[in-house]
């Protein structure tokens, strides 16, 4: 057992964080680069746990969901979830986009610009449908996240089973998990500037003990996340619930992080120009990518603890 | 990463399994301090004699000198099989040991651990005063310098077991006219030394198990003093590192087994059909599996580099905060049968009441998220 990354993984999300420092800021996710694709596949994110003979990276879960998690913290593109999906379950390397099933047999594309697919998942079958150009993308909510409706679309393959679903739930989780670290760092460099009453804003508690609770709500939802990667890994019979777990605490962890990071920017973290709203808006993106039913978390037996797991 | 545990982890793990579950008491430990002492010392003496008290402590001083995972391991299984709470050990076992490991001379190490961990010596702990609660620089109580002792005046407050405890670890100001951190001695005190007064205070839950101590001229030979004269912060520190760090990994196991326990119940009763209770559920259960996921982690990292890593005082709070939210779900699933308790039932509703020391001893909740602030965030202090 163990829960901590390893020296190749630590390389891996350094080098990792770098490359997005210097290619992707989070404060200008809104006009990224044109050939910003290209350059994420060269770093080998849109294939990291296909085979190396799809010319994938062969990675486990594990390394993945920290990447991810990275990549989730500069607000990386939507269809990088995807285009795994389609990388490891249907031998597609272009960029795929996502699809989520709406009002009846529309679908919703989020993240297509130039892809010639879209994944849709449920919780026993993936599909990969055609996505035709010329599709017309808007900005909705998330200014980050460019979507179009699909009427009817047409499938060309079906992989059957949870496997998939569980694979996009653990991705989605891993971003919300980048999405929370982002609003909690945000957060506190904001405190540990901005004065009031003479002092950073930081030194008084009514700031400092919900930057605290930012920080609590990344190490669960992080550490579950790693936990519910190795479950994945492992093929334990409770990945499903592990995932699911990871997935429900992710979505807390973003939206709520990314609500209390508004509130200590105070009258900046309203503005639109500031970015403090695109956490908050790609948080909400997330909940709907591979959805959690509060509900759903209580069915099926847990292994308890590791003890009943031999 | 990998959550599997090694071929010998595995063994060890079943030997833990079948040894408890052919030891475990099957009386009920009883709520108060007075009446649960004889059942908790001899618990702990068959776990000594059968080679399972300290696992992870020095063999020199009676412990087995195994791995962290393999302590994790036994505490896990310790919590499957319904063992009881370590009761009045507790002080011994998870902070006075563990300090003087770190901190004693080698008579001091020698003679008390053996017996710590034999349930033979009772330790209470003497840190919080009236004056000094969060603030626990802020300590009065004082001792000097007299012939080969040290006197001590004053009092503590909110002190488990003191009325059944043989020893105490006290913290005394031992330079006359020092303030805060300086001036500060960790001693080990005879808590039946002539001057030793202890008054037991009865809780919200109706449990009498914590007191008030008063020190009237109390002798402690210097040769107690833990650490050197005026190091006593720095030992105490570690003392209250020890109780942030792994000490919960039994809690956390019982944690989980409780929200399993509401689940069924929930669902045998049909109040699972409340969406709302349902949603409340299924999110405890994610969080006592992502505590485990934490405990893991920060157990991986003592291994890895040893010590626990910042993240310990975050497991800290999210265990007692999430304790304290199982309790309340655990009574509001009761219903109007709350309105019946009484002083002396052991049951949720006891556990709810009992409940709110768990965001309050041993750094209260505040001072926990004041510390995530300053020394994981970087923020700066507030005081």
């Amino acid at each position: 057992m163990n829960l901590h990354p390893d020296d190749d993984q630590d390389a891996l999300v350094s080098a990792t964080t770098d490359w997005l420092t210097r290619h992707m800021p989070l404060d200008q996710a809104r006009a990224r680069p044109a050939g910003l694709w290209r350059g994420l596949a060269d770093m080998g994110w849109t294939a990291m746990t296909a085979s190396e003979a799809s010319s994938g990276l062969g990675l486990d879960h594990a390394s993945e969901a920290l990447v991810f998690a990275e990549l989730g913290r500069f607000l990386a593109p939507v269809s990088l979830l995807s285009s795994a999906l389609a990388a490891r379950w249907c031998d597609v390397s272009d960029r795929t986009a996502l699809a989520l099933a709406t009002e009846g047999d529309a679908v919703r594309v989020l993240d297509g610009g130039g892809a010639g697919y879209a994944v849709a998942t449920s919780s026993d079958e993936a599909t990969l449908i055609f996505v035709p150009t010329g599709l017309d993308f808007q900005i909705g909510l998330d200014p980050t996240t460019p979507q179009a409706r699909l009427i009817s679309p047409d499938t060309l393959k079906t992989i059957e089973g949870p496997r998939p679903h569980r694979h996009l739930t653990l991705l989605a989780a891993a971003f919300g998990v980048g999405v929370a670290d982002a609003a909690r760092d945000m957060a506190a460099d904001y405190a540990k500037l901005r004065e009031q009453f003479g002092k950073p804003i930081g030194s008084f508690q009514g700031v400092k003990h919900p930057c605290a609770d930012m920080a609590v709500r990344c190490a669960v939802a992080r550490s579950q996340l790693c936990y519910a990667a190795c479950a994945l890994d492992e093929g334990a019979p409770d990945a499903g619930f592990h995932v699911a777990a990871a997935k429900r605490l992710a979505d807390l962890a973003a939206l709520d992080n990314a609500r209390a990071n508004i509130q200590v920017h105070g009258g900046v973290g309203m503005t639109d120009a500031a970015s403090p709203h695109l956490l908050l808006k790609r948080a909400h993106v997330l909940h709907f990518i591979a959805p959690i039913d509060p509900l759903g978390l209580i069915g099926g037996d847990v292994g308890q603890n590791g003890a009943s797991r031999d | 990463m990998d959550i599997s545990f090694s071929p010998d982890e595995q063994r060890f793990r079943a030997e833990v399994r079948t040894w408890l579950h052919a030891n475990v008491p099957t009386d009920k430990r009883p709520l108060n301090a007075a009446d649960a002492i004889g059942f908790d010392k001899a618990w702990q003496r068959i776990q000594f004699d059968a080679g399972w008290a300290g696992i992870s402590w020095p063999a020199a001083y009676g412990g087995r000198g195994l791995s962290l995972i393999q302590q994790v391991i036994w505490y896990e299984e310790y919590a499957v099989a319904g063992a009881p709470w370590i009761g009045a050990n507790f002080v011994g076992i998870n902070h006075g040991g563990p300090t003087l490991i770190a901190n004693a001379d080698e008579d001091q190490k020698r003679y008390h651990l053996p017996r710590i961990l034999a349930g033979e010596a009772i330790w209470c702990q003497g840190f919080s005063e009236p004056g000094a609660g969060s603030d626990l620089a802020g300590i009065r109580t004082r001792a000097h310098v007299d012939g080969a002792d040290l006197m001590v005046n004053g009092s503590k407050l909110w002190t488990s077991f003191a009325h059944v405890a043989d020893f105490q670890e006290l913290i005394v100001r031992t330079e006359e006219g020092s303030s805060r951190h300086k001036g500060l001695s960790w001693v080990i005190c005879d808590m039946r030394a002539p001057g030793v007064t202890v008054r037991p205070i009865q809780k919200m839950s109706g449990q009498i198990e914590f007191c008030e101590v008063f020190y009237d001229d109390v002798r402690v030979p210097l040769q107690n003093v833990v650490g050197g004269l005026g190091a006593g912060w720095s030992v105490a520190m570690s003392t209250l590192g020890f109780e942030r760090g792994t000490g919960f990994i039994a809690d956390q196991v019982k944690l989980s087994g409780e929200v399993e326990a509401l689940i069924d119940r929930a669902k045998a009763s049909g109040r699972i059909k409340d969406d709302r209770v349902a949603a409340d559920l299924g999110l405890l259960r994610a969080e006592v599996a992502a505590l485990r996921a934490m405990t893991y982690r920060n157990v991986s990292q003592v291994e890895r580099t040893g010590q626990p890593g910042a993240e310990a005082s975050v497991i800290r709070l999210f265990t007692a905060e999430l304790g304290q939210r199982i309790e309340r779900m655990a009574v509001t699933l009761m219903g109007e049968a709350i309105l019946d308790f009484r002083y002396g039932d052991d049951d949720a509703v006891h556990d709810y009441l009992r409940g709110f020391a768990a965001t309050i001893a041993g750094g209260s909740a505040q001072i926990q998220r004041d510390i995530i602030g300053e020394r994981l965030l970087g923020l700066p202090r507030s005081r």
